[in-house]
């Protein structure tokens, strides 16, 4: 085709589009809504994204960090780096704070960050009163809370707090700290004085001690060379790991990626159930202009061309609506800045990004297609002969190898599409791989309905004949209704099972298998004092109390770790730093051995280690194979001789890593224990810590109470992003009524001469919906019990349960909406005027 | 001088319930440039569906139709629809405008798809001239139903069309909206030199053919 051509043809599409663009509301508002998502998905990842990498060095805290983990830095190394640049020096360490009143003191466990004067090197503290902050490094024992603490200790300014034994004053709340790369996002916050940290009995693996060193590039000299600098400084201190602005955020960033992925998969699924509808509203708009084209046809315009002007049409509407969908998304990214600049003091804006925009068009051009050809083919069926005869049958969709084959190649590009950008390609896959099994089954549940409903009319009333005739017929929106409101319906109640049952997995590990306290940082000199106190609280308490020194994996059979596994897997956790180790002589009930054998005490000098199943998989590690740990500075090498199977998800004590008492009992370790009290009431947390002071508590249903407040707000968010493809469905089906208009209009006309009452009609409607919607939830609810089932039991390793209320809450919600949607949009063919139709105007 | 037209034993066969019925048979006859013809004979005796072979919207069972030279039942449609862009005109019954286009825009269409410089300024000059110069901007619904036939009268002759091909062109209006269009289009075909084959049942309007043809049951009964 010429330019020319072209631009005559683009000049029809756009006329023809302004005069006949109310016929295809319902592709405009379906395009719309499910761009929008994608859009404002790739507007807020991207401002995310944007923001942190912008803020790298914020989040960090400085030009390169020197992790010292739990000990102090070598000062001689540090003061050469300090020649060339600023230092800025912090430790942070988890503790207990308490408040001092005569009465009903409280306490809270948190994590404490001793800055010194330098701090922050980069970015903002949002802190008041003016001058607190400064304060820290001038006044001895003072300190700055989070808000929460403040507001749940129910502090004021200048009151007096316990950290361990030392009293320190309050001087002032903080909201946000800029560098929260890799620390605490959920957890309660302080800042104190680096001076201060001298007056504290800090142990380090109970009070997870960490040391930094915050670099700052000053002066002009390149920054490359003065990374060099520092690498050589510190190449041969092994304790030391630098970290880069580029690796910060990297948990920020991994939460993001996620959540991001999970709403694409959710936002696609929004369009292709839109493409349904567009297929259906496309044909109904074609066989309104039937006589239109066969008149282009007889005036010696070829299909070819008129088929160019529809999809110029398509290309035209999805032109303009990426752009009003992309534009629209950066509505919400004010809003999200709300919740994260609270959440994570992190601040986002908007900026436009043509790649967006491209994916946003492209994403939507590619559905539009696939959904649209069999529909625009559907004009070769016109003929410009039928202009002669005044007989025009109505259009059906028109499929040939050809067609079938390019749909096939499209909808493979768009899968490719969101694989590809997905951190988790095969998930995706799987996921598209359940979409379009689930919609080919509810294309087959939809025949087989009209299939064994064809030849049942016998002994029903009027209204179910009515009901089931309508169901029947060739033009029966009956399979879009089951396909997408099937397809929405499934995927809600999916992540509704998914929600209600790992919500109540949470809850149910509390009283039943989860202890009360965890308690960190017991000495090895308190731990029989530690059993005699909690004894004589409660006789009855459960305690568990084992040995824990801090150990880093430094090698794996002789080669660096990281060899063995990618930063992305999901057991990187384990040498990303070190990790605490326990020994215990007997295997732990829960702890059932998989392969390999418990100690071999004929070797006592010999490290052995027990791994957990999961994480020798992910390393590829076998029996056999010989870890380096560093515990204590020192190296040694020990040989895995057992995997365990170990259930994190129970709150006990679990360790990644046992290793055999023989051996390890010389080390010198901590406590760490877990008590279940039956009378908690005894039990006084204050009280205790006046008698270990360096000890720290964490209340079980306090951590769980936060966690799953924050997964209830995870799930509200994905359940109402979900919802967003059951309103998608009801679109589409509400769009199938009305491209039915016509025909509903002269039925019902029939139907008024016949007599029939409105009451009789809108039964035979609701009838009608009832059938079909309880096929939709016998399958949507099979499809999504294996789905959520898989999900729960594979993915999470948790108990699944048919969860009946959450059950009935989707399906009478989702059912009333539907049922009021249908009547709502029948109601205005209710009522047809008879002379119009009987003179055909 | 070769003919316009030309149509050679020509068969059109529909196969309904794997019975074939014979809708024309050995049809045989030429049309000659600036000739007038008119089309007669009962209904479903086969006088639209010959309308339709010649306008290449159908395509024969066997035999040839030339169209200056050309075999139409040998081209692909592609081409025939280039013939029919350029050369023949076609009027309906039920005039056929496209409802969400203008009168100016229907007679601009085919203009603007054979690339016409200034299609409008020349859609308006037609219309003016088949008296429609106040309703260039009315759609269809708001003309009435002579105005729709003159309009797509105008559409059908705006690419100056060497053939007219009309089916029942006045069937749909009243005696004197017929008298009106008659004159019209016969006015127009002598001024432009073109030719008409125009089915019909009105013997009025047929007598002002020069020839008649008169088909029975798919066959020619008479030619004169």
């Amino acid at each position: 085709m010429k330019i020319n051509d072209l631009s005559l043809y683009s000049r029809y599409a756009f006329r023809d589009l302004t005069r006949s663009y109310s016929k295809i509301l319902s592709i405009i508002i379906t395009l719309l809504i499910s761009l929008f998502i994608l859009s404002a998905i790739l507007t807020i990842e991207d401002s995310l994204e944007n923001e942190l990498n912008e803020n790298s060095k914020v989040l960090l805290g400085g030009d390169l960090e020197i992790d010292y983990n739990n000990k102090e830095g070598d000062r001689s190394l540090i003061n050469q780096v300090e020649s060339f640049s600023t230092v800025s020096q912090m430790v942070e360490f988890s503790t207990m704070i308490s408040t001092t009143k005569n009465k009903n003191n409280k306490t809270s466990f948190t994590r404490i960050k001793a800055v010194d004067q330098n701090y922050p090197l980069y970015g903002e503290v949002i802190y008041e009163p003016i001058g607190s902050l400064e304060n820290l490094n001038k006044i001895d024992n003072t300190i700055i809370v989070n808000e929460n603490i403040f507001k749940n200790l129910e502090l004021k300014i200048n009151d007096i707090v316990k950290v361990q034994n030392k009293e320190f004053k309050v001087i002032g709340t903080v909201k946000v700290l800029p560098d929260i790369g890799g620390a605490f996002v959920f957890g309660d916050f302080a800042l104190t004085g680096k001076k201060t940290l001298d007056n504290l009995e800090l142990n380090t693996l109970g009070s997870f001690l960490n040391y930094e060193y915050k670099i700052r590039f000053d002066g002009d000299e390149n920054k490359d060379n003065k990374i060099n600098k520092i690498v050589n400084i510190f190449k041969n201190d092994s304790k030391v790991k630098i970290r880069y602005p580029e690796n910060s955020a990297g948990g920020i960033k991994r939460i993001i990626d996620n959540f991001s992925q999970f709403l694409s998969l959710v936002s696609i699924s929004a369009m292709l159930i839109a493409g349904i509808g567009i297929a259906n509203t496309l044909l109904s708009f074609i066989n309104q202009k039937n006589s239109s084209i066969a008149v282009q046809k007889s005036i010696g315009i070829n299909s070819v061309n008129i088929k160019t002007i529809y999809y110029l049409q398509l290309f035209i509407i999805l032109f303009f609506i990426s752009l009003i969908a992309y534009g629209l998304s950066f509505l919400l990214v004010p809003i999200v800045d709300k919740y994260i600049s609270d959440g994570f003091g992190l601040n986002i804006e908007a900026s436009f990004s043509l790649t967006n925009l491209s994916i946003v068009f492209l994403v939507g051009l590619l559905v539009i297609i696939i959904f649209s050809i069999p529909t625009v083919n559907s004009i070769d069926q016109i003929k410009a002969s039928s202009l002669f005869r005044n007989v025009f049958q109505s259009l059906q969709f028109k499929y040939s190898k050809k067609s079938i084959i390019l749909s096939l190649f499209l909808l493979a590009i768009l899968i490719i599409l969101f694989a590809y950008r997905s951190s988790l390609p095969y998930y995706s896959l799987i996921y598209f791989a359940s979409f379009f099994v689930c919609l080919a089954m509810f294309f087959y549940v939809s025949r087989l309905i009209i299939l064994l409903l064809r030849n049942n009319l016998t002994n029903l009333g009027i209204s179910s004949k009515i009901a089931v005739k309508n169901i029947t017929q060739s033009k029966s929106i009956t399979p879009i209704t089951v396909m997408s409101l099937g397809l929405g319906m499934t995927l809600l109640l999916t992540l509704a099972f998914v929600g209600s049952n790992f919500k109540r997995e949470i809850a149910k590990s509390i009283p039943d298998i989860a202890p009360d306290y965890f308690f960190l940082g017991i000495q090895n000199n308190q731990k029989d004092l530690f059993q005699k106190v909690i004894n004589e609280t409660d006789e009855d308490a459960v305690i568990e109390i084992v040995p824990i020194v801090s150990a880093g994996i430094v090698k794996i059979n002789g080669i660096d770790p990281n060899t063995y596994i990618s930063n992305s897997n999901d057991s990187y956790w384990v040498i990303m730093n070190d990790r605490r180790v326990s020994w215990v002589d007997t295997i732990p009930k829960d702890n059932p051995i998989l392969e390999g054998s418990w100690w071999d005490t004929s070797q006592p000098n010999k490290l052995q280690i027990s791994l957990d199943s999961k994480v020798a998989k992910d390393f590829g590690v076998n029996i056999g194979d010989k870890f380096t740990l560093r515990i204590y500075g020192r190296e040694i090498e020990g040989e895995v001789v057992n995997l365990r199977l170990v259930n994190y998800q129970d709150l006990s004590i679990n360790f990644a890593m046992l290793l055999n008492p023989q051996f390890a009992k010389n080390i010198p370790h901590e406590y760490l224990s877990t008590i279940k009290f039956k009378k908690a009431d005894n039990f006084n947390e204050v009280n205790f810590l006046d008698q270990f002071p360096s000890v720290s508590i964490i209340k079980i249903s306090d951590y769980l109470s936060k966690v799953t407040d924050v997964l209830n707000k995870v799930f509200i968010a994905v359940s109402i992003i979900s919802a967003v493809t059951v309103i998608i469905g009801l679109v589409v089906i509400s769009s199938a009524i009305i491209v039915q208009g016509k025909i509903k209009t002269f039925q019902n006309l029939i139907f008024k001469i016949l007599g029939f009452s409105k009451k009789e009609i809108i039964i035979s409607s609701i009838i009608e919906f009832i059938i079909s919607f309880l096929s939709i939830i016998l399958f949507s609810t099979v499809f999504s019990v294996i789905a959520s089932k898989f999900i729960i039991e594979n993915i999470f390793q948790l108990n699944w349960l048919f969860e009946f209320e959450i059950f009935l809450y989707v399906i009478i919600g989702v059912g009333l909406t539907t049922l009021a949607l249908i009547i709502l949009t029948n109601l205005k063919y209710l009522s047809p005027k008879v002379y119009p139709l009987v003179r055909n105007e | 001088m070769s003919k316009l037209l030309k149509l050679s034993n020509v068969n059109l066969n529909y196969t309904i319930d794997s019975k074939s019925i014979n809708i024309l048979k050995n049809i045989s006859f030429d049309v000659d440039y600036k000739e007038t013809i008119s089309v007669v004979g009962e209904s479903g005796s086969g006088k639209t569906s010959l309308i339709m072979l010649i306008g290449g919207l159908e395509k024969v069972s066997s035999g040839n139709i030339f169209f200056r030279d050309s075999e139409l039942s040998k081209m692909n449609e592609d081409e025939i629809s280039e013939i029919r862009r350029k050369n023949i005109g076609i009027v309906f019954q039920s005039f056929y405008l496209i409802p969400n286009y203008t009168a100016l825009e229907n007679v601009s269409l085919s203009l603007e798809i054979n690339k016409f410089d200034n299609p409008k300024s020349k859609a308006k000059e037609i219309l003016d001239r088949f008296g429609l110069s106040n309703r260039f901007n009315n759609f269809p619904s708001q003309l009435s139903g002579g105005e729709q036939q003159r309009v797509a009268i105008a559409r059908s002759v705006a690419m100056k069309p060497e053939i007219i091909l009309a089916d029942e062109p006045t069937g749909n209006l009243d005696s004197e909206n017929t008298h009106k269009i008659s004159n019209l289009l016969f006015n127009y075909i002598e001024d432009e030199n073109a030719s008409l084959i125009m089915v019909t049942h009105d013997n009025n309007l047929a007598n002002l053919t020069k020839r008649k043809i008169t088909i029975k049951d798919g066959v020619i009964s008479e030619n004169k």
